[in-house]
């Protein structure tokens, strides 16, 4: 018998990286994105099997601001992990999203999270260098580069994440 | 406490009696029987007890020194309040949390006592402490209890007016109930359609049950999205933060949340619930949380501890109005009959109302016409009164003899004044053939006299009297007076020609003829031509004068004709006379009856005696005065004259 858990994920990272379209197509969704704009958040829910388990990831997408104030803290309330999503082409959303993890660090503690460096298939406009994503792989970042285009790095993304929230 | 516990441990830590409270006589006893076991062979007996025996206290010493010790500063510890109240501080936390029951059975006295005390003291404090917890509550319990009342009164006044209504009036009446909870009983169609059983913290979904036959999307995503709702509610309206979206509505079906410490209840309802079931909800919700409270609390998305709950839940879908779903709403035929007969009574009324606002507005205008018409009506009277006023002054001012010297409308009255001659029309005849109201007019006139023509011709004929063969007639501007008139009369009107007033009309006489000439005068002056001779001293006319006396006879009768058909009268006067002999007063008489004479003859002749007259005049009048007898001869006669006079 499988056994089926849930845990809450939220979906962080700053304006227009492609957050909600990253996850779009590999997750079962049955609200529309005018809540992102109204209500701020958006569920979706991701199910990963691990061997003998079910992780139901339900994905809560919080309004993507640059501004840090405009983000509902109430939301990561209870969040077993994150997912922090920057544009790889635009350094400063990587910021945003280490940011973003020390306000999440400052309010809930240390929770797994991956960060996704989106948009790898502009490659020839990509800014961030690689060292850097090796220097954040060394501090005990789980990143990848990811594309919501191919799909690379996402399945990945919340397998390993539920791997690490449902030990 | 400390003080009381450190008595409680006392004998633990009394060291003891050197003497007494150890029975030596059993110690000894009990040794012996040790040695004895490690050596069977040994015939060893105690060998009497001492009072003091020190190797007693080694042997003491040697079994429970370091206990001795130990016990020693733990007296140390409790005799001392403040390092005993520390250390049961340390501890104190633990042995209330991992105590039993029946600590909360020894506490609460106390706690109660301290609680009554603590209000006794200061309420304040109290009411401090529970208002943010209290206030809330009170006020959701009275909301609910509100809406309770009104969904009972809408469905009180939905059914009590259909068949099935009246029939649990009835019902009401025959069990007593009040009709409100019959109505209840009876018409609260709902059914619990999904519960959620909500993990608080992280929205998580602990559990779900559906009624049979009732859809829903995925419950995971509903129930972190119903999270995320209320979290989004509270943060965005102030004074929710401790509260939550306890209902949401959409059509027929209502979301109704009851929020525990560690879960959230959410009930999906469709119809029409009573308050009550959220009662049975918060139980639900409470016994959950009673049976498996430490479950909730550390949940952490393994729902399979909890599949139990799963059975509550259950029982929360099985509420429902029983049958009432399945049988149709009773079609309100006695509403649809009131209403019907409200609609035609009111219908009625509107139209009978309509009608007479109708009438009315009919009426009221048929009035303002009249009134119009009344108003219309009074200005054209007072225009044609002002026109027959203005007609009636213009008149006047038309008519001779009267001079309007003022003429104008004054509070409501017609005022004219002037002059009037007295021969002019009267102004009050004009007035009454104007048709102005003659009680709104004031007349003031003076006399005076117009020498309007006509005026004057009238004043002339009534002083001059005008004889039948005289006409006055005016000719332009004089006055012409024509015909034949005496000359007497001739003389009167030629006096008041003169005395007619300067620059008016003039009398012009000149077209009256003299009576005293012409052929009245031919007969006159022929009458009066005739002596009739006298012998002396003879009374008769002398011999031969007939012919004389016909002849004259003749004339005066023709005279009188005429002047008769002149308007005129011919008055004859016969004088007598007598020459100078004899006595004078015989000579009077003798004229006298001379003049007798000849009216006697001449009335014979036919002459009417009434227009003459006799008179003597002796020998005073005499034709020629010589005394000689052809003068006398002469002088002897009767002298005829005439006299016209106007016919009067």
């Amino acid at each position: 018998m499988t056994v089926a858990i849930q845990k809450k994920i939220c979906m962080l990272g700053g304006f227009s990286v492609g957050k909600t379209s990253l996850v779009k197509r590999y997750v079962a969704s049955i609200f529309s994105e005018s809540y992102l704009t109204t209500v701020g958040v958006k569920i979706d829910k991701k199910t990963v099997t691990l061997g003998e388990r079910v992780v139901h990831l339900i994905l809560w997408d919080l309004a993507g601001e640059d501004d840090m104030s405009s983000l509902r803290m109430s939301y990561l309330r209870g969040s077993a992990g994150y997912v922090l999503v920057a544009d790889g082409t635009r350094p400063a959303t990587l910021e945003t999203a280490l940011s973003l993890r020390r306000r999440v660090e400052a309010d809930c503690g240390p929770l797994p999270f991956a960060l996704l460096l989106n948009k790898n298939d502009l490659r020839e406009q990509w800014a961030i260098p690689d060292g850097e994503l090796e220097e954040l792989r060394r501090s005990g970042c789980w990143v990848r580069s990811s594309s919501a285009r191919t799909g690379e790095g996402v399945e990945d993304a919340f397998t390993d994440l539920a791997a690490r929230v449902a030990p | 406490m400390s003080s009381s516990a450190a008595g409680r441990f006392e004998w633990l830590l009394r060291p003891p009696p050197p003497e007494s409270g150890i029975d030596r006589e059993a110690l000894a006893g009990l040794l012996v029987g040790l040695a004895r076991t490690v050596e069977p062979k040994s015939s060893m007996q105690p060998a009497g007890v001492s009072a003091v025996d020190p190797r007693l206290e080694q042997l003491r010493s040697l079994l429970v020194g370091h206990e001795i010790e130990v016990l020693g500063r733990l007296r140390e510890v409790i005799e001392d309040p403040e390092r005993f109240g520390v250390a049961v501080g340390r501890v104190l936390a633990t042995a209330v949390a991992s105590s039993d029951a029946r600590l909360g059975q020894v506490l609460a006295p106390a706690l109660e006592k301290a609680t009554e005390s603590s209000i006794r003291n200061d309420p304040r404090k109290l009411i401090d402490i529970l208002h943010p917890v209290i206030v809330p509550a009170i006020r959701k319990s009275v909301g609910e209890t509100i809406d309770n009342t009104f969904q009972s009164l809408n469905e009180s006044l939905r059914q009590s007016l259909t068949w099935r209504g009246l029939r649990w009036r009835f019902e009401a009446w025959r069990t007593g109930k009040p009709f409100a909870e019959v109505v209840l009983n009876h018409t609260l169609v709902y059914q619990v359609e999904h519960v959620f059983l909500i993990h608080s913290h992280t929205g998580l979904l602990i559990s779900h049950v559906a009624a049979e036959d009732a859809a829903s999307q995925d419950p995971q995503l509903v129930s972190s999205m119903l999270t995320a709702i209320q979290d989004f509610v509270r943060d965005s309206f102030k004074g929710a933060e401790q509260q939550g979206v306890d209902t949401l509505r959409l059509g027929d079906l209502r979301l109704w949340c009851e929020v525990g410490p560690f879960a959230m209840l959410v009930a999906v309802i469709r119809g029409n619930p009573p308050e009550e079931l959220r009662e049975s909800l918060r139980n639900v919700l409470s016994r959950i949380h009673d049976e498996r409270r430490q479950a909730l609390e550390s949940f952490d998305g393994d729902s399979s501890g909890l599949a139990d709950v799963a059975a509550r839940l259950t029982d929360c879908t099985a509420l429902r109005q029983q049958g009432a779903r399945a049988s149709k709403r009773g079609f309100p035929w006695l509403v649809f009959l009131v209403a019907f007969l409200l609609v035609g009574i009111v219908g009625g009324m509107g139209l009978w109302r309509w009608e007479i606002l109708q009438e009315q507005a009919r009426i009221s205008a048929e009035i303002a016409q009249e009134q119009a018409r009344i108003r219309a009506a009074e200005a054209e009277r007072r225009a044609a009164e002002e026109r027959r006023w203005s007609d009636y002054v213009d008149r006047l001012r038309a008519e001779p003899g009267i001079v309007v010297t003022e003429a104008a409308e004054r509070d409501g009255k017609f005022v004219v004044a002037g002059l009037r001659d007295p021969l002019a029309s009267d102004p009050a005849a004009i007035l009454r053939e104007s048709g102005v109201d003659p009680a709104r007019v004031v007349s003031r006139w003076q006399p005076y006299q117009a020498l309007d023509p006509v005026f004057v011709l009238q004043r002339l004929e009534a002083s001059l009297e005008p004889p039948p063969g005289v006409r006055l007639s005016i000719a332009g501007d004089r006055i012409v007076a024509e015909g034949s008139a005496t000359p007497i009369w001739l003389s009167r009107a030629r006096t008041a020609a003169r005395m007619l007033a300067a620059g008016g009309p003039a009398l012009d006489l000149s077209q009256v003829q003299n009576l005293a000439e012409g052929i009245v005068g031919k007969l006159r002056d022929a009458i009066q031509a005739h002596e009739i001779p006298f012998n002396t001293n003879e009374s008769l006319p002398a011999a031969g004068q007939d012919a004389v006396l016909d002849q004259l006879a003749s004339e005066i009768r023709e005279l009188t004709s005429l002047a008769s058909s002149l308007h005129m009268r011919a008055r004859i006067r016969l004088t007598g006379h007598s020459d100078d002999t004899g006595p004078g007063t015989y000579n009077l008489s003798l004229s006298i009856a001379r003049a007798g004479a000849v009216l006697a003859l001449l009335k014979k002749r036919g002459v009417a005696a009434d227009l003459i007259t006799i008179g003597g005049a002796g020998q005073l009048d005499p034709l020629n005065a010589d005394s000689s007898d052809s003068a006398r001869s002469l002088n002897r006669r009767v002298s005829v004259a005439v006299r016209l006079e106007d016919e009067s």
